[in-house]
């Protein structure tokens, strides 16, 4: 079975990967680095969990603290000692709200919380529904009574005579010296009101004194009417309740409903709040950032300590990249912003739990999407810990988190993107640069070796210390016994040629020697050589004599070579030198005929002249070679301002495909049918080494109707 | 008396071959494989005339530091340089070391031959009065062919023997352009195009050295050259 690695591996070799150019590759190498920031996003998230943790578990430690603090101080939870859970359905638990509410008679701005309501229900459907809530030193109280008949008081000047009374509300509670208090509002209409309280003056009579610190406003409402009264805390003691004496007109008989005992107008209903002492208790733990609540064991909050401004609240980061960042790598590991009744119900929730006995703690969703807020609860224990006496949260936002994790990630994305930038150009230009290289390598080695075999040893790159310079040196290491290889090869014919001729010279002289000998016989002594023995010696002599030649054709483009360096240049007229050649080819060749085409003025050229008359030798020799007896050799020149052209045309066989580049070669020759001059291919070479010496070419191209070839070569002037 | 020819070659065939012709023509002939034995033999008694390669053995040019050593014993023995190597800096360097020919062993024995008794010819003509008959006077140049000497301007130029030849044949009948299968029969001798054209450019150089406005050799492209008066 293959493994992921190898077929990985495989891929890279086969796919569409290896198909890239070097410069490709690298550029998708260097892109690999935007892998970093997802690293470190990871990273911010994982910090930002482990720091949120963290946060989460010392909340809870403070909060464990706060409610040991506070363990078993029932009197510093409670105002004059009330514990809630024993008084029955009269107690009133009042809200805790953040502001303080506006009196005006009108329930809308009141929050009708389930557990600070008192329900009392009075006879012919007549009910009252009692809201409690408190702020700072205040209870505010809002009756929401259901009355079909709304009786005022007369406008009597004395108001305790029962002729002239309507409906009245009372208010009773016991001081904080014990002495009990009752208190009644009555009005003429609706509008303000003042509690009035009876006093005794003597001879028994009575009379109605108005409480200055206890206000109202009296007002319809919706099937009733509405009183919401404001009253001091401080004038309260342990119980206080209300009672409505509802009349059906004027005077009438009274039917009374509420939380006070009807006989005597006593208060058994506690009111249920913290006491004044708490907040000051609480206050010394407050800290910047976190609210703190302490709520009874029913769930009731008791009181809640505003959180102060933190010093550096969270601040979204502005502008394009953080931006762009967070909607790329924002998860959705916080939950969304939610209302503020849903993170109400969440640190319900926690509050139930804790007055269950079980300190926790959790996340709710803050105000700005994406912020947070650790929440965390612990019940408060009575002395003997058996019962949990009330509940402390304590609510913490986690802002700055965020506002460290904004500014972390956007440091590392800007530093990765920076990073990312620079590898990618990095990656190029290195790419570029060794593509660069490596193409100068390649182009060089392709032209080292050159046509007719001369090599280029140095190669680029060969100075650099890397693998390139070795391939380099590799491969002029490898040109390098190429050439001397070549070399060999080019100097063996020349010294070959060398080592024959002393052997060479020794059957000569042996057979001139055997001949004058035989001469000598013949004049002389007889018993001579036969008839037959000169034969034979006559055909060693020409045998002798082929080799020789042989010898000296082989040795002919060695001794080129050389003429063709000591030569001297010098200014002359190639068209008249042309000419006169031409013209002495008509006696040497008497079988062929000759065209000359020469331009009608001097063609001034900078050469060596002798070179020139043996170059145009070779190619008329080469022309008669392949053409019949009575052929026209046509011979051109041409010339403009830097080059002149000679060509040599004549009827005959056309070039083989090949020969056209190798014809002007060392040694390469195309003859139909061997004959008996030896033939080395050495002219047409003699004719390129001539033109190259004068900064030019040589080329062999068919004749454009196929009867027969032209040779050209061209000459810098 | 018998005259004596030295052979100094390497190749004992070719040295015995050399020697059985020159024998036959009726010269002593004496044979020395390299320099050591020629020059332990030249210190005892000089021949008359000397045939050197240049390579010797194992002293790839011991030919021309034998013929160092022979001139400096006599400045007039004629001596022939007869080598394998073909190189026209050989042939300069031979030359310039005072040799009278510079020849390759492509040369026949009848060529070589000839060039020993011309040799000999000059040796003797230098010993009588000059044959008036013999001299030859164009212009500035005044040629002996007796002598085988050559005056330009009355200064003495001194050609090798095939280098006198190619001129002797050039000014027999001036303006006539010989070709260079007439010039290489007239010099005894078989060379290719590059020789003649190596010969006709030292020869110009020659006459150059003592007078440089020297322009008598014509080159006639594809045909030859001529002597120009």
């Amino acid at each position: 079975m293959k493994s992921a690695l190898t077929r990985f591996l495989e891929l890279l070799k086969t796919g569409p990967i290896s198909g890239f150019r070097l410069r490709t590759k690298l550029l998708l190498l260097a892109l690999t680095t935007l892998a970093l920031p997802w690293a470190g996003c990871q990273y911010a998230r994982e910090m930002e969990t482990v720091l949120r943790e963290s946060e989460q578990q010392s909340l809870l430690a403070v909060t464990t603290t706060i409610a040991g603090s506070l363990r078993g101080r029932k009197e510093l939870l409670f105002r004059a000692d009330t514990l809630p859970g024993n008084g029955g359905d009269r107690d009133i638990t009042p809200m805790v709200l953040t502001g303080a509410p506006l009196i005006d008679g009108r329930a809308d701005d009141w929050d009708t919380d389930a557990r600070s309501l008192v329900r009392a229900v009075g006879p012919g459907g007549d009910s009252l529904r009692l809201l409690a809530a408190t702020h700072e030193r205040w209870l505010y109280l809002a009756l929401l009574v259901h009355d079909n008949r709304w009786i005022f008081d007369s406008s009597d000047i004395n108001s305790l005579d029962p002729a002239t009374l309507g409906d009245r509300v009372w208010l009773a509670f016991d001081d904080k010296r014990g002495g009990q208090q009752r208190l009644f509002f009555g009005s003429t209409g609706p509008g303000p009101v003042r509690a009035r309280r009876i006093e005794a003056l003597e001879y028994g009579r009575e009379t109605a004194v108005t409480e200055p610190r206890i206000e109202g406003v009296w007002q319809r409402g919706a099937d009733g009417w509405v009183l919401e009264i404001g009253v001091p805390l401080s004038m309260i003691g342990q119980h206080l309740g209300v009672l409505i004496d509802d009349r059906d007109r004027r005077g009438a008989p009274r039917s009374s409903f509420g939380t006070l005992e009807t006989s005597d107008l006593r208060a058994t209903g506690r009111l249920v709040a913290a006491s004044p002492d708490l907040n000051e208790h609480l206050r010394q733990f407050a800290q910047p950032g976190v609210e703190l609540r302490v709520a009874s064991a029913s769930g009731a909050l008791l009181t809640r300590l505003e959180a102060p401004a933190l010093p550096n609240d969270y601040t979204r980061m502005r502008g394009f990249l953080p931006r762009m960042y967070r909607l790329f790598f924002d998860g959705n590991i916080i939950p969304r912003s939610v209302s503020q009744a849903e993170r109400e119900r969440a640190a319900q929730e926690l509050t139930v739990k804790a007055a269950r006995g079980k300190a926790s703690t959790t996340l709710v969703a803050g105000r700005y999407e994406n912020s947070v807020i650790v929440a965390a609860a612990a019940p408060i224990l009575s002395a003997d810990g058996k019962q949990i006496l009330g509940v402390i949260q304590l609510a913490q936002t986690a802002d700055r988190w965020l506002t460290l994790r904004d500014r972390a990630l956007t440091r590392l994305l800007n530093l990765t993107l920076f990073v990312t930038l620079f590898a990618v150009g990095a990656a190029f230009w290195f790419a570029g640069r060794m593509t660069l290289r490596i193409s100068r390598l390649g182009a060089a080695a392709e032209t080292a070796l050159g046509r007719e075999g001369s090599v280029t040893r140095s190669l680029p790159e060969s100075e650099a210390q890397d693998e390139l310079g070795d391939l380099s040196r590799s491969f002029s290491s490898l040109l390098g016994r190429l050439d001397e290889y070549t070399g060999y090869l080019r100097t063996l014919a020349g010294k070959l040629a060398h080592e024959i001729r002393t052997p060479l010279t020794i059957i000569r002289s042996s057979l001139e020697n055997l001949e004058s000998e035989a001469q000598a016989a013949k004049d002389g002594t007889p018993g001579g050589m036969g008839e037959n023995a000169k034969v034979y010696i006559a055909r060693a002599r020409e045998g002798s004599e082929r080799l020789g030649a042989i010898l000296g054709a082989m040795g002919a483009a060695t001794r080129v070579e050389e003429a063709i360096t000591h030569s001297d240049r010098q200014r002359f007229d190639l068209a008249a030198l042309v000419r006169t050649t031409v013209s002495a080819y008509g006696s040497a060749f008497p079988d062929r005929r000759f065209a000359c085409d020469l331009p009608s003025e001097t063609v001034e050229m900078n050469g060596a002249p002798d070179l020139i008359v043996q170059m145009l030798d070779k190619l008329v020799d080469n022309a008669v070679d392949f053409s019949t007896d009575g052929a026209t050799i046509s011979i051109r020149l041409r010339a403009d301002d830097t080059h002149a052209e000679i060509s040599v045309a004549n009827p005959g066989p056309p070039l083989p495909a090949e020969a056209s580049t190798r014809l002007f070669e060392s040694l390469w020759q195309s003859r139909a049918e061997p004959d008996r001059r030896p033939h080395f291919g050495l002219g047409l070479y003699i004719v390129r080494l001539i033109a190259e010496f004068h900064g030019g070419s040589a080329q062999a191209e068919n004749l454009e109707d196929h009867s027969g070839a032209r040779f050209s070569v061209r000459l810098t002037r | 008396m018998k005259k004596t020819i030295a052979i100094v070659e390497d190749e004992r065939a070719i040295r015995d071959n050399y020697a059985a012709a020159f024998a036959r023509e009726g010269y002593a002939v004496r044979g020395y494989p390299n320099r050591r034995e020629a020059m332990t033999a030249f210190a005892a008694r000089l021949p008359d005339l000397a045939v050197i390669d240049i390579s010797l053995e194992d002293e790839p040019e011991g030919g021309f530091e034998l013929c160092r050593e022979l001139r400096g014993l006599s400045p007039e023995l004629p001596i022939i340089f007869l080598t394998a190597r073909d190189s026209e800096l050989d042939a300069v360097s031979g030359l310039r070391l005072g040799a009278d020919d510079f020849l390759t062993k492509d040369l026949s024995l009848a060529h070589l031959i000839a060039r020993v008794n011309a040799l000999f010819r000059r040796v003797d003509a230098l010993r009588r009065p000059p044959e008036e008959k013999q001299v030859i006077r164009r212009g500035a140049l005044t040629l002996d062919g007796e002598r085988m000497s050559v005056l330009w301007n009355n200064e003495v130029v001194l050609l090798s023997l095939t280098e006198f030849w190619i001129v002797y044949a050039l000014t027999k009948h001036p303006g006539h352009v010989k070709n260079r299968q007439q010039l290489m029969d007239a010099a005894n001798v078989v060379l290719d195009d590059n020789t003649i054209t190596s010969h006709i450019k030292r020869i110009r150089r020659k006459f150059q050295a003592v007078d440089p406005a020297f322009d008598a050799v014509h080159t006639v492209y594809g045909m030859g050259y001529r002597w120009v008066e």
